[in-house]
């Protein structure tokens, strides 16, 4: 399903060239449930941003079903990131002023999808994410941390996306919502058959995975 | 929810600072509108002076001033050549004549008063050849019954009939106009004169014992004088006080006020010494340029306005993109186009502008009439009323208190006007965020992270 090849991304930082991520090659399954861990500053979130289409590699390849992202156009990429890709962040992003509804919602609406399926789908997705009917048209503020995260894992797989990125999903949340926020990513891989890829350092998530790779200093290591 | 509502949703996150930027977007764009309306309305008035008053050459026969001087008055045969001089696009001739109890059957309305007691002993003694008691008003003369004499106008054109009698309006209150070409013994009566004199739309009267039909009834708003006097056919008139062919006075109308100086020498040099020939030039520059200053000063209002609306709105909205970068990240990063993004932010700043120009309509509304007042009296205080007697018979009565009385009116176009500038503002503030939306890379929000 993605096929990473000596990946490089490299920042400018006062005159010298630094390779937030260098070199990078590894190969993910379809379906799979796979985590990066490593140290802060060691290159995951960049990694998770090329991966995400967030930002373009300095060189290297990102295969994602036969079609190599980083070669991708402007217009394309949207695309990509709207139809493929499905994003949880450590601190939710949820949209401040919608509502629980709309959020999930939004992603469909960039999709061009009919009013009443985006409804139906968002309705469908919170309750299996376990948000209850008279929280739907909460807005984020009114919602714990917990909540708000399966609100944002909802609107991830809003667009059925074939990868989701998640970004320290749990950083934010205490043990019981980090546990149960895992479990339910955890079960939706499978149920929704998709791929997921989380970056953590918390190394009791990551040895729940499918898989783990290991980052330090840009570097994979094995 | 679409783009639509979300972008309208977006202008009311922050409440306090909605009320705050509408507030003043409302009144900067308040001013603006309130300096255009007082543009167009001084512009209406000086247009409107120019039209009226700016393009008559006035014609008097030398060392004739109304019924004073000396000298002989023009003629018909004269005048012919006047109006068929280069930008000369009609000429009104007129004949004035004083109707006493002698020759016309009809009672002046105004009573003598002082002043005319005086004025008929100085023209009954300077009538009387050799003292010998006759005078102008007759060997029987007696000052304290004296009765003002009724003044009657010839013309031969009545589209400038204010003018031609000295008003600044005629209304024709009853019957109908006269035709001035006309050789039938017809008039329009001052509704003073005809109340006077119980006559009516049909009556008869007569002058030189002369029966004449009233056909129309006239009326001129604060003109006393005017609203005692008759008018009729220049030929008649010519005809009746056996003056044929003379002209006491003529007004020629210029097509265009640029052309007023040399229609005037052209028609000085047609009449030679026989004419004094004067048109409204300086007095117009200087009656009118207190209201140019005004113009002016609106204009700068107007583009002071518009500048610091949409400096409003644009700070507006730079502020708005900078504090929501992370949220156009999100956007972005779950699939939103940059268009789309540029397009909520756009209808969030078309929203405010709008919301702020109907409160800047209502201020303009409110105070579009006080202000263009305020500006044009504060203009025009150092001003004084033009031209004394001249200025009366060259501007056909105007004065520069006229001038004062500009009516602010609010109009559709105005406020059409005001909306489109409103959305060029709203566009100018658009814009420069969409250029800063665009600039924002997805990855900022795992930067922020």
């Amino acid at each position: 399903m993605l096929k990473i090849d000596n990946l490089v991304r490299s920042f400018n930082s006062g005159g010298t060239e630094v390779n937030a991520v260098n070199n990078i090659s590894f190969e993910v399954p379809s379906n799979a449930f796979v985590s990066i861990i490593g140290k802060s500053g060691s290159g995951k979130s960049t990694l998770l941003s090329l991966l995400g289409a967030l930002d373009k590699p300095t060189s290297g390849s990102i295969i994602v079903d036969d079609t190599d992202i980083a070669k991708l156009h402007d217009h394309a990429l949207i695309k990509y990131r709207c139809n493929t890709i499905g994003f949880v962040f450590q601190s939710y992003n949820l949209i401040p002023n919608l509502s629980a509804l709309e959020n999930v919602m939004l992603p469909m609406e960039f999709a061009n999808q009919a009013k009443s399926y985006r409804r139906d789908r968002a309705v469908k997705l919170l309750n299996e994410v376990g948000i209850s009917q008279d929280k739907h048209n909460r807005k984020p503020g009114k919602l714990s941390g917990g909540e708000q995260q399966r609100v944002a894992i909802a609107r991830a797989l809003s667009n059925k996306p074939k990868l989701i990125l998640a970004d320290e999903p749990t950083g934010n949340l205490d043990s019981e919502n980090g546990k149960m926020i895992f479990n339910l990513l955890h079960k939706l891989s499978k149920s929704e058959k998709t791929t997921i890829i989380v970056v953590t350092h918390d190394l009791t998530i990551a040895g729940k995975t499918d898989k783990s790779f290991k980052l330090s200093d840009g570097k994979l290591i094995k | 929810m679409n783009i639509f509502t979300r972008g309208i949703r977006n202008t009311f996150r922050n409440l306090i600072r909605t009320f705050s930027v509408v507030f003043i977007l409302g009144l900067s764009i308040g001013l603006s509108l309130i300096m255009l309306i007082s543009r167009s309305a001084v512009n209406d008035k000086i247009n409107q002076t120019k039209s009226s008053i700016g393009n008559s050459v006035s014609i008097r026969p030398a060392g004739i001033n109304g019924f004073e001087g000396g000298g002989n008055l023009l003629t018909t045969d004269q005048l012919k050549p006047v109006s068929s001089l280069p930008h000369v696009t009609s000429i009104t001739e007129t004949l004035n004549d004083r109707l006493t109890s002698t020759n016309t059957s009809l009672q002046s309305s105004i009573t003598a008063g002082s002043f005319g007691q005086r004025q008929a002993n100085i023209n009954n003694q300077s009538n009387t050849p050799g003292g010998n008691g006759g005078g102008r008003f007759g060997a029987n003369f007696d000052p304290a019954n004296f009765k003002p004499p009724v003044t009657l106008t010839g013309i031969n054109n009545t589209s400038n009939l204010a003018s031609a009698i000295g008003a600044t309006n005629v209304i024709l209150t009853a019957g109908a106009n006269i035709d001035a070409s006309s050789s039938s013994n017809i008039a329009l009566v001052g509704s003073s004169l005809a109340t006077k004199n119980n006559l009516k739309v049909g009556s008869n009267f007569t002058i030189y014992s002369t029966s004449i039909e009233v056909i129309g009834i006239y009326d001129t708003p604060n003109n006393t004088f005017s609203n005692s006097g008759l008018i009729m056919p220049l030929s008649v008139v010519q005809k009746l006080s056996s003056q044929p062919n003379q002209v006491s006075s003529a007004n020629a109308s210029i097509d265009s006020i640029d052309n007023l100086n040399s229609a005037t020498a052209a028609i000085a040099k047609q009449l030679g010494s026989t004419a004094d020939v004067v048109n409204s030039q300086t007095q117009l520059t200087n009656a009118i340029a207190p209201l140019q200053s005004v113009s002016k000063l609106s204009l700068i209002c107007l583009i002071g306005a518009v500048a610091v609306s949409s400096l409003i709105i644009l700070l507006t909205m730079i502020m708005i993109v900078r504090e929501r970068r992370r949220e156009i990240g999100v956007f972005k990063a779950i699939g939103a186009s940059n268009f789309t993004v540029m397009m909520q932010f756009a209808i969030e700043s078309v929203t405010f502008t709008l919301i702020a120009a109907i409160v800047g309509i209502i201020i303009g509304v409110i105070g579009s009439s006080p202000i263009t007042t305020l500006l044009v009296n504060n203009s025009a205080s150092s001003s004084t009323s033009v031209g004394g007697n001249f200025g009366r018979r060259a501007f056909g009565g105007a004065s520069v208190n006229n001038l004062k009385q500009i009516h602010a009116a609010v109009g559709w176009n105005i406020l059409l006007y005001g909306l489109i500038a409103s959305l060029i503002i709203a566009l100018v503030g658009s814009l420069v965020s969409s250029f800063l939306i665009a600039k924002v890379r997805p990855a900022e929000v795992m930067r922020v992270e």
